[in-house]
């Protein structure tokens, strides 16, 4: 799968590799001690370099804003995990 | 004006290959029409160990072909946020267009659970919510479309993880996501 930057791919991909083999292996397993930290911080930085040359970057903040899903099921939320 | 649905369903595979399988989903030959997907933020809370998500996907033909005269961008952005709590076998996602939010604006969430007849399942419930304010008395037609695009789109997504599910019980991890040009 394609980066929403053509110029991302690569790094996504080395990215995604890493944190798929981690999600199976150890997060799922209940080690949740992150791994890949150093392959998401190129990638992301590079995605959102993309994201401001198109202008999306505000699109995004404003939407993520409204806080993301909550896993109770009344839709409640716990300290930290952001407003309605 | 607002529709709400809830529907049910199932995976025949366990709970964890199916979280994994949602990583793995893109591309299939069912998501022809997801073009890039990519993860904005991710981390595990240090307090709870939920692992929280964004992706941002960018899906093309989005557009109904009469209504294309009023929106000529043929693409959407889909915000896609979730919520994985390994210990207690519980994931929850929601995904909701970013742009085109007048024509029409979908919120669909997604609960996975271990389905409680049969621990090697996994129960997935799923809650739409549609909104158009688009006016000139296209709303109905527009929400109509919408609601029909919507099944044909669950469906697909549906059989789009049950192909990444067989291969991840059948291969090897990184074979998962081979490019096929299949396109049913």
């Amino acid at each position: 799968m394609e980066s929403i930057g053509k110029d991302c791919t690569e790094l996504k991909q080395a990215y995604d590799t890493c944190f798929n083999r981690w999600y199976a292996e150890s997060f799922l397993k209940g080690n949740t001690t992150p791994e890949c930290d150093e392959l998401f911080e190129k990638y992301r930085s590079c995605v959102h370099k993309t994201l401001k040359e198109r202008q999306l970057d505000k699109m995004l903040d404003e939407a993520r804003s409204q806080g993301g899903p909550s896993l109770d099921e009344e839709g409640k939320k716990k300290g930290g995990e952001g407003g309605k | 004006m607002v529709k709400l649905l809830q529907f049910h369903f199932g995976f025949e595979h366990a709970w964890s290959d199916v979280t994994l399988a949602f990583w793995l989903r893109y591309p299939n030959p069912f998501a022809s029409h997801v073009l890039a997907a990519d993860v904005v933020s991710r981390k595990v809370d240090p307090e709870t160990q939920y692992l929280h998500t964004t992706r941002l996907l960018l899906k093309r033909g989005v557009v109904p072909k009469w209504g294309q005269r009023f929106f000529r961008q043929n693409e959407a952005y889909i915000l896609e946020e979730s919520v994985v709590d390994a210990k207690g076998q519980r994931m929850v996602t929601r995904t909701r267009n970013l742009n085109h939010k007048k024509m029409m604006h979908v919120a669909e969430t997604q609960r996975f659970i271990v389905d409680p007849r049969n621990p090697e399942w996994t129960r997935v419930t799923t809650d739409v919510k549609f909104q158009s304010s688009v006016g000139w008395g296209l709303t109905g037609k527009i929400e109509g479309f919408g609601l029909n695009k919507f099944r044909d789109n669950a469906k697909r997504s549906r059989e789009g993880m049950n192909l990444v599910l067989e291969r991840l019980r059948s291969r090897d991890m990184h074979e998962v996501n081979k490019e096929d040009n299949v396109d049913p």
